[in-house]
Parts: C-alpha cells; sequence; structure tokens
C-alpha cells in the first residue's frame, strides 16, 4: 500500500433472510476472512470491498449475524447488538443495514433504531426487483427522503445496485447524522412519563426502558445510576411505557411507508402469496410430514451413501500414500510414526470432509430456499416436548450419519444451552461408523448354520433394535439434561417463514468452504495429534524380541494391549476378553477400526472389506482351557449395546471441545457415556446369564 | 370419574336441555374474558389489545411488530397442530400456542 490510508469499518446489519451474506459477497467479490468472535463459535466474516469495486476510500465491511432488533434474544443477535452499540470492541465507522424491500414494515424497524443510536448509515433497499414485480413501493429516492440516510437500491442475486453502494459506503463516514428519535404520539403519556424518570428521552433512555422490561439491563452494561432509576419506575408503568415505544416507532415506519406510496391494497403479504401456494403442500396437514420424511431422506442417504465412495477414495489414497512413503523411508520407528501416525491422522480427519460438506451443502439450499424454517415449523411440536426448539431436529437427524457434521450444524441454534443439550444428545445416535461393528458381531455370531429367512430376519431385527436402543437413549438423555445439569426453560418459538426463494448455490459454496476448512484446520489439528498417542499406545514399548513383526505378539504387549489384559477382569462381567479390550481401545480412533484391530489381534491381514476371515475367527475362538465358545450371542449382543453408548471417537470429542470452547463437555461426554456403555452392557451380559441365555 | 356408564345416572347430574336454553348464549366476552391469537381460527383475524408479561419474549413479540391496533391473522396450523403460523405487518410468523396466548385482542 503506498498511502497509509485507516480503511473505513463498516458493520452490514440486517433482519435475517434479506440477503445480507448475498450483498456481502457481491461487495467484497466472496474473498473475505473467518474468524470467531471472542469467546463463541459464531463465525466472524470480513472482508474489504472487491478490487472491481474501487472506491475512493479502503473500506472493511464485517457481516454481523441477522437481527430484528435491537434487543436481543439469542447469542448471535446479542454479538450483532454489541457491534452496533460499540461494546466490547470499538464501534463500526459506519453501518450499511439491508433492508429486504418487499418487507419494508417489518425492516424499517432496526432502521428507525439505528437511526436512533446516531451512527453513519447506509441503507440497501435489496430484493427491488421483487418489490417492483409485486408493485410495492421501492423507490430508493423517497426512502432515503424519509429516512434521512442514502439509500440504494439494490439486488444482490444480480449484482444490480451494488457499484453504486460500494460509492455510497466510501463517503458514509461523512453521513454522520443527528441521533433521530421518532416522537412519542400525543396519548403515550406512560412513555413521556417513564423516560423522563430514566433521565429524558435518548437512544440510551429508551434502550434502557427496553432492557430493562425485558430484564436484560444489568446483562448487557447498564449502569448503577441507570440501574436504580429502572427500578424506580413501576413495572406496569415499564411495560406500558414500552409497549408505547415500539407502537411509537411502528406508527413512524407505517408514515414513512404512506408517503413512499403504499397503498391499502398492499395489505396483507403480497411477498407471501406464492410461498404461502407452495406451502399449501409443503406444509400441508399430511403431504406436509410425508416431503418432509422425503427430503429427510434424501439428505440422510445422501450423507450416508454418496459420501462412501468420496471417502473410500480418501482412506485409499491415504493407504497408498502411507505405504509409498513406508517403502521410501524403510523399516523403522519413524516410519512407523509417519505412516500409523501422521498419514492415518490427517485421513482420519480428510475422511470427514466429504460428509460434512454434504450436510453443510444440504443444509445451507434448506436454509436459503427458506425451507429450513418450515422444518422448524413442522417438527416443533415433537422437539418442545423435548423442550427444545424445532431448529434442533434436522441436527439430530444427521447424527445418524455422522456425528460430526451433525454437532457442526447445531450452530443453528440459538441458545447455548439448548445447543450443548444437542451436542451431548448427539453421539447416542447411532452414527454411520457403528455400522460396519454391527455387521462384523451379527455376521460372526448371529448366523445359524441353516441359514435362511428367518435368520436374516433375526439379524435384521437385531440391527433395527441397535437403531431404536439408541434413538431412544438420544431422546431420553436430552429429555435428562435439560431437567437437570442444562435446566432452561423451552425457548419460545418465534420464527419467520420467510418467502421461497432461489438458493444461490454459490453463496452455499462459499459457506460449505469456511465450515470444512474450519473444521479441518481446528478440529483436525487435535484429531491428528489424538491419532499419534493412540499409535504410540498400540506401538510401543518397542517390540524387544527383536522381531519387529506385525501382528498379535506386538500389539499385546504394547501399553494398549498390557492396559486391556489389566482390565480383563473388569471385561470379562461384560462378556468380553482382552481381545475385546484391545479392539476397544483402538477403536477410539473412530469405531469401525474396530474391525482392523481386530484382525491384528487375530494375527491377520486387516481388510475391512471381507472381513469374512476375521468373522470365522472370532466365531470359531475357543477358549483354551474349557473349549467353550470365547464369543457367544450374549457377549456379542453386550458388545453392541457398548457400542451403541460408548463415545468411541476421537473425532466427535475433539469437535465438542471445539464448539464448547472448553476440554470440560468432551471429558464429560467421555466418561458419561463410557460408564453409561459399560452398565447396558452389564446389564445385557449379566442379565442375559441369569435368564439362562449364554 | 368420567361420563359415567351407560346407565344413564350420570345424565341426571347434567342441566336439563331447558335449563340450557334459559341460559345467555356463550359469548366470547363470557366465556374469553381475555381472548388471544391462540384463540383464532384459521383465516380469522383479530386486533392486537396488548401483549401481556415481560421479559425478552414479551419485548420480542411487540418489536416484531404485535403493538396495539396491529391486525393478525391466523394463516395455518402446523401439521401436528402446534405451532400456528400468522400474518402480521406483511410477512409470516409462526408461533407456538403458549406465545400467542400471551397477545391479547380486541
Amino acid at each position: 500500500m503506498s498511502r497509509e490510508v485507516k480503511p473505513i469499518r463498516v458493520a452490514l446489519a440486517g433482519n435475517p433472510n434479506v440477503g445480507k451474506t448475498s450483498l456481502f459477497n457481491e461487495l467484497t467479490g466472496s474473498r473475505h476472512r473467518v474468524g470467531n468472535y471472542a469467546g463463541v463459535t459464531v463465525e466472524r466474516r470480513e472482508g474489504d470491498l472487491a478490487d472491481g469495486l474501487a472506491a475512493s476510500a479502503k473500506v472493511t465491511l464485517l457481516d454481523l449475524p441477522g437481527t430484528y432488533s435491537l434487543s436481543p434474544t439469542s447469542e448471535d443477535e446479542a454479538l450483532a447488538y454489541r457491534v452496533l452499540t460499540g461494546e466490547g470492541e470499538p464501534a463500526p465507522d459506519a453501518v450499511l443495514l439491508v433492508v429486504d424491500a418487499t418487507n419494508l414494515a417489518r425492516n424499517l424497524y432496526l432502521a428507525l433504531q439505528l437511526l436512533e443510536l446516531g451512527r453513519p448509515l447506509v441503507v440497501a433497499l435489496n430484493m427491488v426487483d421483487d418489490a417492483r414485480a409485486l408493485g410495492l413501493p421501492s423507490d430508493a429516492a423517497s426512502l432515503a427522503d424519509a429516512l434521512g440516510v442514502s439509500v440504494v437500491a439494490t439486488v444482490a442475486r444480480t449484482g444490480e445496485g451494488v457499484s453504486q453502494l460500494a460509492a455510497a459506503l466510501a463517503q458514509a463516514e461523512s453521513a454522520e447524522h443527528e441521533p433521530r428519535l421518532a416522537a412519542p404520539g400525543p396519548d403515550h403519556v406512560a412513555l413521556c412519563e417513564t423516560l423522563a424518570c430514566l433521565g429524558g428521552d435518548s437512544a440510551r433512555a429508551r434502550w434502557l426502558l427496553t432492557a430493562g422490561v425485558a430484564g436484560t439491563a444489568a446483562q448487557f452494561g447498564a449502569t448503577a445510576t441507570e440501574l436504580e432509576r429502572l427500578a424506580a419506575v413501576d413495572d406496569a408503568k415499564a411495560r406500558r411505557a414500552c409497549q408505547e415505544l415500539v407502537a411509537t416507532r411502528y406508527a413512524e415506519i407505517e408514515q414513512m411507508l404512506v408517503r413512499l406510496g403504499s397503498r391499502r391494497s398492499d395489505a396483507g403479504a403480497p411477498a407471501m402469496t406464492r410461498s404461502q401456494q407452495i406451502d399449501r403442500v409443503l406444509t400441508h396437514r399430511a403431504l406436509g410430514l410425508v416431503i418432509f420424511a422425503a427430503v429427510m431422506s434424501v439428505v440422510f442417504v445422501s450423507i450416508f451413501t454418496w459420501a462412501q465412495p468420496l471417502m473410500d477414495a480418501i482412506e485409499a489414497g491415504f493407504g497408498a500414500l502411507s505405504s509409498s512413503i513406508g517403502d521410501a523411508l524403510g523399516p523403522g520407528m519413524l516410519t512407523d510414526l509417519v505412516t500409523q501416525g501422521v498419514i492415518a491422522g490427517a485421513g482420519n480427519v480428510v475422511v470427514f470432509v466429504p460428509q460434512i460438506a454434504l450436510l453443510f451443502l444440504f443444509l445451507g439450499l434448506l436454509e436459503d430456499s427458506g425451507y429450513m424454517a418450515r422444518a422448524a415449523f413442522l417438527m416443533d411440536r415433537i422437539m418442545a416436548r423435548l423442550g427444545l426448539h424445532g431448529r434442533a431436529f434436522i441436527p439430530l437427524l444427521s447424527g445418524y450419519a455422522c456425528a460430526i457434521p451433525a454437532i457442526l450444524g447445531t450452530r443453528t441454534i440459538s441458545s447455548f444451552k439448548d445447543r450443548l443439550v444437542t451436542i451431548l444428545m448427539i453421539p447416542y445416535m447411532s452414527c454411520s461408523a457403528r455400522l460396519p461393528i454391527y455387521s462384523l458381531v451379527i455376521g460372526a455370531l448371529f448366523v445359524t448354520a441353516d441359514e435362511g429367512a428367518s435368520g436374516d430376519l433375526e439379524r435384521g431385527g437385531i440391527l433395527l433394535g441397535m437403531y431404536a436402543l439408541s434413538t431412544a437413549s438420544a431422546l431420553f438423555v436430552g429429555w435428562l439434561y435439560k431437567r437437570t445439569i442444562l435446566t432452561s426453560p423451552t425457548p419460545p418459538l418465534v420464527l419467520e417463514l420467510p418467502p421461497y426463494r432461489l438458493p444461490r448455490v454459490r453463496n452455499t459454496l462459499l459457506i460449505v468452504y469456511d465450515r470444512t476448512a474450519d473444521f479441518v484446520r481446528n478440529a483436525g489439528t487435535v484429531i491428528v495429534m489424538l491419532t499419534i498417542v493412540l499409535w504410540g499406545l498400540l506401538s510401543f514399548p518397542r517390540d524387544q524380541t527383536g522381531a519387529g513383526g506385525e501382528g498379535p505378539t506386538r500389539i499385546a504387549e504394547s501399553w494398549g494391549g498390557r492396559a486391556a489384559r489389566t482390565l480383563e477382569p473388569a471385561l470379562e462381567p461384560i462378556g468380553q476378553d482382552w481381545r475385546m479390550g484391545v479392539g476397544i481401545i483402538g477403536s477410539f480412533a473412530a469405531r469401525e477400526v474396530l474391525v482392523g484391530t481386530l484382525g491384528l489381534v487375530y494375527g491377520m491381514e486387516a481388510d475391512d472389506d471381507d472381513p469374512v476371515e476375521l468373522r470365522r475367527a472370532i466365531r470359531e475362538d475357543r477358549d483354551s482351557a474349557t473349549g467353550k465358545p470365547r464369543y457367544t450371542r450374549l457377549s456379542g449382543l453386550a458388545l453392541m449395546v457398548f457400542f451403541v453408548y460408548a463415545c468411541q471417537c476421537m473425532s466427535t470429542l475433539s469437535v465438542v471441545r471445539r464448539e464448547t470452547r472448553s476440554w470440560r463437555w468432551p471429558a464429560f461426554m467421555f466418561v458419561s457415556m463410557t460408564a453409561l456403555a459399560y452398565l447396558a452392557a452389564l446389564v445385557v451380559y449379566q442379565g442375559g446369564r441369569l435368564l439362562g441365555y449364554a | 370419574m368420567g361420563r359415567g356408564p351407560a346407565n344413564g345416572r350420570s345424565v341426571t347430574l347434567l342441566p336439563s336441555r331447558r335449563v340450557l336454553d334459559r341460559l345467555p348464549a356463550p359469548t366470547d366476552a363470557l366465556l374469553m374474558p381475555e381472548r388471544t391469537l391462540a384463540a383464532l381460527s384459521v383465516g380469522e383475524a383479530a386486533t392486537v389489545r396488548e401483549v401481556g408479561g415481560d421479559g425478552t419474549l414479551a419485548v420480542r413479540l411487540l418489536e416484531m411488530g404485535f403493538v396495539p391496533g396491529t391486525s393478525v391473522k391466523l394463516v395455518k396450523l402446523a401439521p401436528l397442530g402446534d405451532p400456528m403460523q400468522f400474518e402480521v405487518r406483511g410477512y409470516h410468523l409462526s408461533l407456538r400456542r403458549a406465545e400467542a396466548a400471551r397477545i391479547r385482542v380486541l
């Protein structure tokens, strides 16, 4: 940079669903930095004005979470509020407010609140093409007159108005204006009197009144004097005053709309006409649920199956990389560390990318199209029973495919406690990585000599039983946590059902990229580290016999193997022996690794794709002392139940750490789930023996 | 408990038809002195009188446009009966019955 110019910092504010992020992408040319707000996992997207929009000054944009007003009700909205009011970090030099031209009646509310703050303001009248098509008032100049700030008509989808907007932003700093307070009406006595008690009418007094009624004044930094003044106001009167304050702003908006040329025929919700027709099908009493189930099946099945070839390819790729590096380096500890620790660890990270990317692609498209709000609308009744918001449904369901993207998907839940409850529920959902274990055990121990349809039915029934158990358990722990350690009232549902719009694929892809990159960067490092630790546990101490071979001896003599043998007395009551113990320890890398680890224990080439040999080995393994089979159907059932509950997935734990910003919750999750897994397996095995199965 | 068996005994506990007919017709004012948005039937519109209570929810409902004098229409119910979909100030908003019950109407 030749000249040191301090960039103009512009915060991008607006209601949800107004195309704010599209506009941000247009203005920044899709080049932006993604970070997090201090202490929370709300994405913070910042970017500079794109070069093509060469403005006379350097402008940096910060995309704020969508917010309906300056009285926050969620974590995201609180962040937007803090930035806009300059609390905790320096206030932006100017605010770019994006409003939906098809629904000014509600969108202008935030505009009036921002005018009260008196910060330089530029308004983007977005989706102006839709408003024109609907015959709604959409003249930027008239709105600029009414608001007293510059207004630019834009269409984020096509890029219309973006360069004018960039030019307006470059001069935004000079757009300073006096705080503009909508005047209370003559009959708003309570409001005038209360404001007088709160130190005279000002943006601050108005905020104090609202925050006082909301009960958030202390939380958002009211001073002692202010709290004292607030306490002096009678509660009922404060409520009335607050009602009058909001009414005052809406009255001002109505006047503005009349001046803009709004007609009586605009009454109702013109922007919703088409959506209402679509909703006749999509939220239809019966059809709505069927379609929802179909949509969810597509999402679910695609995460399950479309991702599979990619995941296989990634695993094969890392396998090939690992063996070629192994060949190049020759045998030795360093080689093992690189191939089985570092490369395997990196593989453990990358292998999740297809599932994460697919889930976020679907979530993004559903959100953008407006269907996500309908999904919450459809499912809220069920989730409310648990004390959760309708939005918790889809992340929970995604847990059947993989807990990692599902946990990342809980970011749409606004209350932290509810988000945590959902995060704690997700690992109980039977993810796709448990399937190889179920199929190994069922295939090894539930095969009868007389192969027939009844055998298939039984095996299918057991598999279904595992899924039912996991689902029931997830719902139960959610219900339990919501009432014990994470008590909070059921979050109210105040959910806008926005008009259906064609999703913008580019926006969604950008978000998919951001989320996936964030996972690889942050959770990935921990996963690689844990893989190395686990490799160490199963490969050290180095083989003292000097044989240097792979296989049963080595893994049995490793720290992991020794730990499993020490733990054997604890494994016996659940029908397992040290071999399964090693398998359980090894499968902490990822549950499906159990298959490979058991393969090593049984001294065979681990081949995940063809565990027929392994199945036979397990089936025919006999106790050398008694000659009885070492594993029975009952012990197999106990093992499967163990895996239903056990949090045998370090990737899940690292993602939970990342999302909750502490090791506390992953530690709680691991300990409680392992304890529960052991107890449940104990009940199954001992109960089964008491009932005479063995 | 309940309606009693089919022996007809419990019927005598109910006021006779003639008594019922002489009572004033049940009006909204009589049955629901506090009529709220939760009591609307699908397609019906009403005018907001006030939002009850305080807390962030009351403020949020006001700020979403449910100020006194606003016309609100119940568009539909979710397939499972709750939540409800309202039309207010040119857009659609979904509230549970419990939230809708905080908004009193004329």
